[in-house]
């Protein structure tokens, strides 16, 4: 058996240093720091306003998983996806079921919950380009409803998805002509990694699958007549299996254990884990009954997650970084060219490019989402609504559509905030509470440096301190920076 | 007959002609004494790699219209006689080529057939890190093109490099393909023109100070900070060198307005600029037609036939067609016949599409057999490694060992 890692870009990107492994997935049971409680809140979640992190830090390591885990109150409302409204034009259901998802990621109360809908879109990698969007708002709900569960009961639901159906066209997979694009991909991609099962279980698997269809109103429907009901030889086991056969034998392979938990520790903790690191935490999925919320909880309380290493080391997904950027900023509404912005950086939400997904680590670094980032930021942070516009010298610019005038879609995180928090316009004072409220105060003494000369102007032909005629415009440009630095575009 | 393989001899290229080609073409393609490696290559030549990205269908691209066995095995998709648009007695192009078609008759274009390698992998994911990697036996993680620019470019000594310095390769994209993954040599992605600059408006001052903030980053424990920082830089500063470049060249066609054609539109304007670019990657997909094949590879092939014949019209009339050689390539063809969905499933020997003013036009290779196959799939004649030994060799004149693993005949095609 091996775990295929010859193609995964993020090989070559753990972090120096060794990692103890037999206290790696023991229980941290250190401070639990404010910079502790941001940390988590980036990764099980999309980040926060200073005072959502402060709210997380009084909890405690235990209290605050918990809190993420197990939501103690129901959620916020939020509007059903508009489908019947936008019935006969594609591009804008598509752009509606974006904005319905990206709104959700903006406004939940229960954000690991939704960092785990993100992670299975991206395991499960649909696309919009060809599966049709009220299909793909309900491939979303799926995973929102699975997202902590049993990894069991999610791959079977997704084998019989309308959007999986479409998607992979196991729609079309009967007896007669088997179509073999699921069966392959749910072994390749889903579950166990190339080079742990044959070409013959490919076409056993996909015997196997015929006859799961969708009806003419999309539902998932079971065809007997289309079913093939011989013998198949799967994965080393014989039997007139059907799709949920095939679920089971799969999820049972101790393959399948590492390939899903090297998975959930390259989006939690940290880029080309350690081999043992990735034994050690599939031992626990395997105890829990592949219990996802048990094997996330376990890596949300573990020493190697609050390890310098796994600190500031993974960067962030495009979808990351905007919705941190719209909830740090305190933005109510996702603005219109959000998604514009989104497809520079390289990911457009329900469109991967690929049934892969997308390869995440070095792969979103490169000149042009850089500055997709850059850009979005300078956007969102220097945009300020028309009334108060006046008041200041700033000119928002970008090359994408004009948002149309919405309060909500501005920051409600102004320059006023830094200075309450300050005390006053005292440079040093403003620039703490930039780099604390931002980034955690991770930059470097140089950096910190810098930004005090911006603030100050130091560098201008006409020097000028920071005072009431210029603090609007001098602190929402240092938040822009801030917030572009290296350190903000890792989690 | 004697086996395909045994044309194939090493210094002598691949020039093998089927049915009845028109003399023109024939005379063209028959492989002429080569020069000494190098000896006559121009050092301006540059390279356009084109990806048809998710697999495209080559029988439904150059069609094998006589063959009956075609037309059994592809009852619905199949494109009848009278639809095609003839090459010879045997092949023609599909219906919606007829810009490929007109580069063709001018002798641009050369049709590589039957285009593989051995064992062939029918995972988009797998096969497309082959074709890039150029490495099938072995996981890679570099790009062939890479390595070629790990090879031919100075190391960089740890100082800001000259920003109009960075863009000796580029890629037309958001996402840098693994064809163009080097060692040492970071390959700007640029998506659009007026995107790629740090946009603060009239504020001077942040701008100036990103830069700085960059400039003077520390690397910490997480190996991505050195990525970040040294991609940042080229971010921050290239865009105006890149802008103030370009500006001198003005297109002298119409592009059609498809994203592929636009990407081709820009690749013009880079390659008049003189910024020293020597390869230029683009992309079209996705080809992935595992149903209703006929409507979404016939708008792709369309995009591709359009795009690269503005291309080379706007490229002529600034006297450069000569200078530049455009190749495709895909992670593999389809399935001889169709599906139950109308659609074809994962196979494996293709065509590759080569173009340019110096390239030696015709159609190198016999169509492969519909009925002789492996597996049932079509067989390879050409190793996909002939063809890039060919374009290092012959177009970028640097010797493909250490390059590509193994030695591989080269194609007559340049």
């Amino acid at each position: 058996m091996k775990l295929d890692t010859s193609t995964d870009p993020q090989v070559g990107y753990r972090p120096p240093g060794t990692l103890d492994i037999p206290t790696a997935l023991e229980r941290y049971r250190g401070p639990f720091t404010r910079r502790n409680a941001a940390h988590l809140l980036r990764r099980a979640g999309f980040g926060g306003t200073a005072g959502e992190i402060d709210a997380l830090a009084a909890l405690g390591t235990e209290g605050a998983v918990d809190s993420l885990l197990h939501p103690a109150q129901p959620d916020v409302a939020f509007a059903a996806y508009p489908d019947s409204v936008l019935l006969f034009d594609p591009k804008m259901r598509n752009a509606a079921a974006q904005m319905w998802w990206l709104d959700r990621m903006l406004r939940t109360q229960q954000p690991l919950v939704e960092k785990m809908t993100l992670f299975w879109h991206g395991h499960f990698a649909t696309s919009i380009q060809k599966v049709p969007a009220n299909l793909m708002v309900g491939q979303i709900d799926l995973f929102r409803s699975y997202a902590l569960g049993h990894f069991h009961d999610l791959l079977l639901a997704v084998s019989q998805d309308p959007a999986m159906l479409v998607w992979l066209d196991n729609r079309y997979n009967n007896k007669l002509h088997p179509n073999e694009n699921y069966a392959r991909e749910v072994m390749e991609l889903f579950s166990l990694g190339l080079g742990n099962y044959t070409e013959d279980d490919v076409k056993n698997g996909a015997r196997a699958f015929t006859g799961w269809t969708l009806d003419k109103n999309q539902q998932f429907v079971f065809r007997p007549a289309q079913h093939d009901d011989g013998e198949k030889t799967f994965l080393g086991r014989t039997g007139n299996f059907d799709g949920g056969d095939i679920v089971s034998i799969i999820v049972s392979q101790p393959i399948h254990q590492r390939f899903i938990c090297r998975k959930l520790l390259e989006f939690f903790v940290y880029s080309d884990p350690e081999p043992e690191l990735v034994d050690a935490l599939a031992r626990t999925y395997a105890l829990s009954g592949f219990d996802i919320a048990q094997t996330v909880g376990a890596i949300l309380r573990s020493n190697v997650f609050y390890s310098a290493r796994a600190y500031r080391a993974v960067p962030k997904s495009p979808i990351e970084f905007v919705v941190g950027t719209l909830r740090f900023m305190q933005v109510r509404k996702v603005p219109k060219d959000t998604v514009y912005w989104l497809q520079r950086m390289g990911q457009i939400p329900l469109a991967p490019p690929s049934v892969k997904g997308w390869d995440g680590g070095p792969t979103w670094v490169n000149t042009a989402t850089l500055l997709a980032r850059f850009n979005y930021v300078n956007r969102i942070v220097k945009a300020s609504p028309p009334a108060v516009s006046a008041m200041t010298t700033m000119t928002a610019t970008t090359t994408a559509p004009a948002p149309a005038v919405d309060l909500g879609t501005y920051a409600a995180f102004t320059p006023d905030d830094i200075v309450r928090q300050a005390g006053g316009m005292d440079v040093d004072r403003v620039m703490s509470a930039i780099a604390r409220d931002a980034v955690q105060d991770d930059m470097t003494s140089d950096t910190r440096r810098t930004m005090i000369d911006f603030l100050e102007s130091k560098n201008a032909t006409l020097p000028t301190p920071l005072g009431p005629e210029n603090y609007q415009e001098k602190i929402r440009g240092a938040l822009a920076l801030v917030l572009n630095l290296p350190s903000n575009q890792l989690n | 007959m004697a086996s395909r393989r045994s044309f194939l001899s090493k210094g002598l290229g691949i020039a093998v002609l089927g049915g009845t080609i028109p003399s023109f073409l024939r005379t063209a393609a028959f492989a002429q004494p080569l020069p000494a490696l190098g000896s006559s290559v121009d050092p301006g030549n540059v390279l356009v790699v084109i990806q048809m990205g998710g697999g495209n269908d080559g029988l439904n691209t150059i069609v094998p219209y006589s063959d009956d066995a075609y037309h059994r095995v592809r009852p619905v998709i199949g494109i009848p006689e009278n639809g095609v648009i003839k090459i010879d007695g045997r092949i023609g192009l599909n219906p919606v080529m007829t810009g490929f078609d007109d580069l063709f008759k001018e002798g641009r274009v050369a049709i590589v057939q039957g285009v593989g390698y051995p064992n062939p992998n029918r995972s988009h994911f797998e096969a497309t890190q082959i074709w890039e990697t150029a490495s099938p036996e072995n996981p890679a993680t570099n790009g062939w093109l890479g390595r070629y620019l790990d090879a031919t470019t100075p190391q960089h000594n740890g100082t800001a490099l000259d920003p109009s310095k960075i863009f000796g390769a580029v890629t037309l994209g958001d996402t840098i393909p693994t064809a163009l993954i080097a060692q040492h040599v970071d390959v700007p992605a640029i998506g659009a023109l007026n995107t790629f600059g740090y946009n603060t408006g009239k504020d001077a001052t942040s701008k100036a100070t990103a830069g700085s903030l960059y400039d003077g980053a520390k690397p910490g424990q997480s190996p991505y900070l050195a990525l970040l920082e040294d991609t940042a830089r080229n971010a921050l500063h290239g865009g105006d060198a890149l802008r103030a470049k370009i500006a001198g060249y003005k297109p002298l066609v119409d592009y059609p307005k498809d994203a592929f054609s636009q990407q081709l539109e820009l690749a013009a304007q880079i390659i008049g600029s003189n910024l020293g670019t020597r390869i230029i990657f683009v992309s079209i997909g996705s080809f992935d037609t595992h149903a209703g094949q006929r409507v979404q590879q016939d708008k792709l092939l369309g995009f591709l036939s359009q795009g690269l014949h503005a291309f080379y019209a706007d490229l002529a009339a600034h006297q450069l067609q000569d200078k530049v050689l455009a190749m495709t390539f895909s992670e593999f063809g389809r399935r001889v016949g169709q599906n139950a969905s109308n659609g074809t499933d994962h196979g494996t020997a293709m065509p590759l599409f080569i173009i340019g003013g110096k390239v030696k036009g015709g159609v190198y290779g016999d169509h492969p057999s519909l009925t002789d196959l492996e597996d049932g799939d079509l067989k390879h004649a050409i190793d996909f490694r002939s063809v890039y030994a060919t374009v290092l060799e012959r177009w970028l004149g640097h010797d493909s060992a250490g390059i590509i693993a193994g030695t591989y005949d080269t194609v007559a095609f340049v």
